[in-house]
């Protein structure tokens, strides 16, 4: 059934769902990135042994710990189907721009749900109160975005060098920084009590665009041989 | 005498010219002292850091368009010696930090924007050490150049919102006026010229050698019976 003839939105949408179906399956990633999450915070809630958080130390720590955690997992989306072998059959049967946004779409709802799981665990742990909910969740949602639309487009690339996972975050990084800064400081803004301005709004969303967009372009060039 | 060696001496001329201008020539500045000498230095290399960058993805973009091997030849030539000329700006711009502000480092916002580019460089190269199929390399570290070129703007518009700066101005200051001294800025000037100079012999030289190696790896091997 070559899935060309399906409409674009049900083609991304068999992509999130195999994916999803597949890490029910194994659940391997979800596990795996918890855990990461989990071991992450508890070393830094120990060193810290009840030591109070400034609004700004605790905004970078949030943030590295998201980071990294997303480091650990999402690259998988690519480099597991390089190392079953499926890629080739994925290319047959997609076209390249429903996979990067299927991939893309899934990423977001895997580090969505991960942040969900981080955000109890940090109040827990390191004994720290949020001000402001709803600001806090739209920077939340808004990075989360920026981070899985760049790393699903390095994950492929990655998955092109064979699977050399230590490279992931090295390539990552740099292009997830303008955002990185971004919601560091609007985070720490929220933690402080105050809420971010439209403009800061405005560059997190711009940014996500941006990024989405250029990554859906590259993302031909990297697909198609 | 050949038109490369005419262009070797030209450049070698213009260089010792403006490093004897550079050590006779140039006053000591107001404030800054001898020390301003180091600036003759710092500045050029930072400029040819960024014009590699800038050519780097330029060269890329033309490589996913033409396919032409030669584009991207130019391409990571010019991405492997702005890194060089990167730390070289890098090392002199903290030296000078620390004589004149009294550290090396305190995340100025050109020391930020200058660390950026250092580890985007450092990543490129990183990706396309990874990968061993020539025309794969080609194609995957085109793409990451040009998504790193779109993260500039983002970077130009964030960094000096959030680090205070104590960098003076550029040569020409925000009033559109050239606020250095006259003996100053030609040599300043010269100095740019030779250190592009420098640059493009370099890079020319270079690109010309991955061409000769490329041709030689393809060559057929000549069996005998």
């Amino acid at each position: 059934m070559p899935d060309k003839k399906l409409p674009w939105s049900s083609s991304v949408w068999a992509v999130i769902h195999k994916d999803a179906l597949c890490e029910l399956r194994t659940r391997y990633a979800i596990s795996a990135l918890s855990m990461f999450a989990l071991v992450t915070l508890a070393s830094i809630s120990m060193s810290l042994a009840g030591a109070a958080l400034t609004p700004a130390l605790a905004a970078v720590l949030l943030w590295v710990i998201l980071f990294f955690c997303a480091m650990a997992g999402l690259a998988r989306v690519f480099v597991q189907e390089q190392e079953a072998g499926t890629l080739f059959t994925l290319r047959l049967y997609a076209k390249g721009q429903a996979v990067f946004f299927g991939k893309t779409l899934f990423n977001i709802l895997l580090l969505w749900a991960l942040t969900l799981l981080i955000i109890p665990l940090f109040i827990v742990l390191l004994n720290f109160d949020i001000p402001l909910w709803a600001p806090l969740m739209a920077v939340l949602a808004l990075g989360d975005a920026g981070i899985a639309a760049v790393a699903t487009l390095t994950a492929l690339m990655v998955a092109r060098t064979g699977g050399k996972g230590s490279l992931f975050t090295v390539i990552t990084f740099p292009l997830l920084l303008p955002q990185f800064l971004a919601v560091i400081a609007a985070t720490a803004a929220i933690f402080g009590g105050t809420s971010p301005t439209f403009a800061d709004y405005l560059f997190m969303a711009g940014y996500d665009i941006a990024m989405l967009i250029a990554a859906s372009i590259a993302f031909d060039y990297l697909w198609y041989d | 005498m050949d038109r490369t060696t005419i262009e070797n001496c030209l450049t070698a001329l213009l260089t010792a010219g403006v490093v004897y201008a550079v050590f006779f020539i140039v006053p000591p500045a107001e404030g800054l002292g001898h020390l301003v000498r180091i600036a003759f230095f710092h500045i050029p290399v930072a400029w040819v850091s960024v014009l590699a960058f800038l050519l780097s993805a330029f060269w890329a973009l033309k490589y996913l368009r033409t396919r032409d091997a030669v584009y991207d030849r130019q391409s990571s030539a010019a991405a492997g010696l702005g890194f060089i000329f990167c730390i070289l700006a890098t090392v002199s711009g903290a030296i000078f930090a620390k004589l004149t502000w009294g550290a090396y480092w305190n995340w100025d916002p050109r020391q930020t924007t200058i660390f950026i580019l250092l580890l985007i460089y450092g990543a490129y190269l990183a990706l396309r050490s990874s990968l061993e199929e020539s025309e794969q390399r080609a194609r995957v570290s085109a793409v990451y150049s040009l998504l790193s070129f779109i993260t500039v703007p983002f970077l130009v518009f964030i960094i000096p919102r959030y680090y205070f700066s104590l960098h003076p101005a550029p040569v020409i200051n925000g009033a559109g006026k050239l606020d250095m001294d006259r003996i100053m800025l030609y040599v300043l000037l010269a100095a740019l010229a030779a250190c592009t100079a420098i640059f493009w012999r370099t890079l020319t030289w270079q690109v010309d050698r991955k061409r000769r190696r490329e041709m030689s790896d393809i060559t057929p091997v000549k069996e005998g019976f």
